[in-house]
């Protein structure tokens, strides 16, 4: 029920009548019902004001900003009200005992392997070759005795699908190999446009548990970034982000003209951000029938089931069992 | 679910019915609101329209859909708030 919204615009947004009101440069003023908003998305230039904040601190809303390139620039997040001080010490723990951060960081590369060959069996006949070769490389997982070692293993992993791409795509775009920082051509532009999204999705689904976004198991815990939902995102880039771009691109859904380059950028313009974030808002909230819990529940509450999961693990309730599409 | 509401309700009171319901639903039409919502979020919806209809005067309407996928919308004339998630 509740709602991503997504603002290109220029305007003002602002708090009235206890519900929000956004206001554009023409001064056309369109109600938000608050109770429904989950996230706010910002890519236009945007005023707003304490009032406004503090009304949707109350509802738990969490603002996330963009810059002119869709570039996630940062979040407003209300005060945490979900604390919990055992889980932190739990989840430092996690990391510091080389045996348990190794589990987690391995659990995460097996579960993103297999809804990376999951997508590749889709195409069955034009990728069998780096099925195989991927599947030779997933051996090496469970051999690793290093973080660095895994991570290795995942880029190269990586690098074959990707360069994989090519081979059922029809892409009239050219692609060749995966390049970030910045993304030269429109196939790049999206993936790099879709992981971002993913990252802000699954900040926001561990920031309604009590897990601290900063202390991660694969990817290095660095200061100035939330790395935990580098992590999870692993698991949930294949199995929600790269179908959507697969089904956008394979429907010709994405057009040249969806893309700009400037200065040798490549990125996706309003028009192609709008195409883009329509398929994944209809992904996310995709339904399936849940084994355990015996209900349906979306790709979504996937996410914060899989943050559960990762607490009941650390709190030694539940041994952890990384997300496998069983669908 | 996928609920209509429409209200009629003393002068007095309308603008505060139509401050509740905004919060919850999208505004359709005067005195029409559409929108999907959870069972829940209604029950708290109408508890708050409640407190302040004046149930001898006022009445207040609810359609519910309990599927969205059975429901087809056709307007004639002017969309007078196209609903969207892009601003």
């Amino acid at each position: 029920m509740y709602k991503d919204y997504y603002i290109f615009s220029n305007g003002k947004i602002s708090r009235k009548e206890n519900t929000i009101y956004f206001e554009d440069k023409e001064e056309n003023k369109k109600p938000i019902p608050i109770e429904q908003i989950e996230r706010l998305h910002f890519f236009g230039e945007i005023d707003l004001n304490t009032k406004f904040i503090g009304l949707i601190s109350q509802y738990d809303i969490i603002l996330n900003f963009y810059n002119y390139y869709g570039y996630y620039i940062g979040s407003y997040l209300p005060r945490k009200k979900n604390v919990s001080g055992l889980l932190i010490v739990k989840q430092s723990e996690g990391y510091i005992f080389h045996e348990k951060r190794l589990f987690f960081a391995k659990c995460f590369v097996e579960s993103a392997v297999f809804h990376i060959l999951r997508n590749l069996r889709n195409y069955k006949g034009k990728t069998d070759e780096v099925i195989k070769e991927i599947e030779e490389e997933k051996q090496n997982i469970f051999k690793a005795r290093e973080i660095d070692e895994l991570m290795g293993i995942e880029g190269r992993i990586r690098k074959r699908y990707y360069e994989s791409f090519s081979l059922f795509l029809n892409n009239d775009f050219g692609f060749s190999k995966r390049e970030k920082r910045p993304p030269t051509d429109p196939l790049n532009a999206l993936i790099s446009f879709g992981n971002g999204m993913m990252y802000n999705t699954v900040l926001g689904e561990i920031y309604k548990t009590q897990l601290d976004p900063t202390i991660s198991y694969l990817h290095e815990p660095s200061s100035k970034r939330f790395s935990l939902s580098l992590d999870i995102a692993e698991i949930f880039k294949p199995l929600i982000v790269d179908p959507v771009i697969f089904y956008l691109i394979n429907n010709r859904m994405l057009k040249e003209d969806d893309f700009d380059i400037e200065e040798g950028i490549c990125f996706l313009n309003d028009e192609g951000k709008k195409k883009f974030i329509k398929e994944y808002q209809n992904k996310l909230e995709t339904t399936i029938k849940h084994r355990s819990l015996n209900r349906k529940v979306s790709y979504r509450t996937l996410i914060r089931l899989e943050c559960y999961k990762i607490i009941k693990a650390l709190i030694e309730d539940e041994p952890y069992k990384p997300l496998k599409a069983w669908w | 679910m996928f609920v209509i509401i429409t209200y009629d309700v003393s002068e007095s009171r309308v603008n505060k019915v139509r401050k509740v319901l905004k919060k919850y639903l999208i505004w359709t039409q005067n005195s029409v609101f559409e929108g999907v919502i959870t069972e829940a979020k209604l029950y708290k919806c109408l508890s708050e329209v409640n407190r302040i209809m004046d149930k001898r005067e006022d009445s207040l309407y609810i359609y519910k859909v309990e599927n969205p996928k059975n429901l087809s919308k056709d307007v004639l004339g002017i969309c007078k708030n196209p609903e969207d998630m892009f601003l």
